[in-house]
């Protein structure tokens, strides 16, 4: 298995444009996948390929900014409208990546880590995939998330992040840093929700977060 | 993972009202939803219409209501361990609330509710509402959201991880997706959607929510609840093709539906309930999609599409549209491909044009497609 934590400046990604969110993501999972090309040596296989990617609140910047658009009553950008799903950068990674099997994304209150290592042990089972890929990622936020935070008890990250870890069939399943996977990690002031996640990749490196 | 999966329990509520019968009487009769919008100004957008029920409600008691329906439909008892997993991009009514309160009170005039913006908020509340203790989760995954929330269940199910599933969905037209949309030249032009046609200009929203109760055989035999249909297939694949066209050979739902077909032990399919947006790229993709999957059947097999009466219901299409399949397995009746006028010479199936038709059916497809190409299939099979 091989594990990826991007937080700093990124280089863009052509057509995603107005968030840190899509670059960090593609970022994190291109180093993932080129880092480990494949199972023992050989290409993966894209049809056998999965990509999972989890958030709590999404992407933010691109969702605040077309709204506040749309309140000032100015022209919605197309552009906003392909970018405001996390689809669009996951269809992106398959197309350059080859990957043509599920493409999952999550919103997740509790324990992101734990319910992206649930989704990962659940989708090996089904056996028709070998590689999953997992992202998790937070962008730093706005008003409105930080009000939401507020509201939910939670922590905002301190700083823009996305964590990718790449699971192939014969890796055993990295345990949870709570141990108990319905028990969310404490959401630390830098990572927020992705702490847990964090930790893991951290493990995986053979480094301290 | 060989654990049976059952449908015991559902919950629907569209523009034609709430309940299996409000879906009889619109989408079965093929009559459309459209009418202008009155919950909101219109004026800045491209289109005022869409299939909407009324005025403005908050997407959680939507999804309290459905799942209400489902889990009072299965009999599930309080308190029981289920897990809650809904299609959902969050409330958009109350995010376009936030950034007007900040635009005329810098802030301050807000009070609560930013949270149900955010997804998995509208899937923690839907649980604690329903009382049910076990994993929740919100799919993101914009138009298949809802059906990737099926296929997780069934995945959760089948591997004996959980009992039983609550699974929801719900999209109510609001602003923000209308502009969107619209930006995007994705919207009808006439006020009407006509999948499949060769003046087919796009598609229009509407209001869709709903819940059904997923559960294993055992769970459903220990309780003594009847099974309403079986989910026998699930898949999902992705086109590797472009971040908002489909493929146009249509060849991650052919791959979501092969996939969905191996674990039903490849059944014969009576009926498609197809993705069908009417935009121009989507039809006759979806199309070859279904050519490719069926081979020398696929003139046999009748597809529809029920977004020509019930509108697109973004994140809740996954969850309306099994079922509205699931009404079509029980009562033998195939809804109807509504405002159909003459097929576009690139889409060439059975397309049920216009009228309701009675057919003994055992087993459906239900697919979905949403941006980045992601695709979904699900296999529905009568009790």
């Amino acid at each position: 298995m091989i594990a990826a934590i991007v937080d700093d400046e990124v280089p863009p990604v052509s057509g995603f444009v107005e968030s840190a969110f899509n670059p960090l993501v593609y970022q994190a999972v291109r180093q993932c996948l080129t880092g480990r090309p494949g199972l023992t040596g050989r290409p993966a296989d894209g049809a056998r390929t999965a990509l999972v990617l989890a958030s709590t609140m999404g992407d933010t910047d691109t969702l605040d900014l077309g709204s506040r658009r749309l309140v000032a009553g100015q022209v919605h950008n197309p552009l906003l409208f392909m970018q405001s799903t996390a689809n669009a950068i996951l269809g992106r990674l398959s197309l350059d990546f080859a990957i043509t099997g599920p493409l999952l994304a999550l919103s997740v209150l509790g324990n992101l880590a734990g319910e992206l290592l649930t989704t990962a042990e659940l989708l090996r089972a089904d056996g028709e995939l070998d590689r999953i890929v997992l992202v998790g990622v937070e962008l730093a936020g706005s008003e409105r998330t930080a009000t939401a935070h507020r509201e939910l008890g939670t922590n905002p990250p301190a700083v823009s992040a996305a964590v990718a870890i790449a699971l192939d069939r014969d890796d055993p399943i990295p345990s949870c840093p709570c141990g108990n996977p319905s028990v969310p990690p404490i959401q630390s002031a830098t990572y927020g929700s992705l702490c847990g996640l964090v930790e893991v990749a951290a493990r995986i490196r053979g480094a301290k977060p | 993972m060989s654990r049976e999966v059952l449908l015991t329990g559902f919950g629907v509520q569209t523009a034609f009202g709430s309940g299996a019968d409000a879906l009889r009487e619109g989408v079965f009769d093929g009559r459309p939803a459209f009418a202008p919008i009155a919950r909101f100004d219109t004026g800045p957008y491209r289109t005022d219409v869409a299939a909407t029920a009324g005025g403005a409600v908050p997407l959680r008691e939507a999804l309290a209501k459905t799942a209400t329906e489902a889990i009072g439909m299965a009999g599930l008892p309080p308190r029981a361990d289920a897990a809650v997993l809904v299609g959902t991009a969050g409330d958009f009514t109350s995010l376009t609330r936030f950034w007007r309160a900040m635009a005329a009170t810098d802030g301050s005039g807000i009070s609560g509710g930013t949270a149900e913006t955010v997804p998995a908020w509208q899937a923690e509340a839907l649980a604690d509402e329903l009382g049910v203790h076990g994993p929740r989760l919100a799919f993101t995954s914009a138009c298949v959201a809802s059906a990737m929330a099926i296929a997780h269940a069934c995945r959760l199910i089948a591997s004996g991880r959980v009992g039983i599933a609550v699974c929801a969905g719900a999209y109510l037209v609001e602003e923000e997706n209308l502009a969107k949309f619209g930006s995007g030249f994705a919207l009808s032009k006439d006020g009407m959607v006509r999948p499949f046609c060769a003046d087919r200009s796009g598609l229009l929203l509407g209001d869709g929510a709903a819940a059904i109760v997923l559960e294993s055989a055992q769970s459903a035999r220990s309780r003594g609840a009847r099974a309403l249909g079986a989910l026998t297939g699930w898949g999902a694949a992705s086109d590797a093709y472009h971040v908002a066209k489909p493929h146009p050979e249509g060849t991650g739902l052919a791959s979501a539906a092969r996939q969905a077909l191996r674990r039903a032990g490849d059944p014969r399919i009576d009926y498609v309930n197809a993705h069908g947006t009417a935009t121009k790229a989507n039809d006759p993709a979806e199309t070859r999609g279904l050519r490719a999957l069926f081979g020398e059947r696929a003139d046999c097999v009748p597809v529809s599409s029920t977004k020509s009466t019930t509108g697109h219901l973004l994140e809740a299409a996954g969850v309306v549209e099994l079922v509205i399949t699931l009404l079509a397995l029980q009562d033998g009746v195939l809804p109807p491909t509504a405002g159909f006028t003459e097929p576009d010479p690139a889409c060439d199936l059975d397309y049920v044009p216009n009228r309701p038709r009675r057919a003994e059916i055992r087993r459906a497809m239900s697919v979905n497609a949403a941006f980045g190409g992601a695709n979904t299939a699900l296999i529905l099979e009568r009790a």
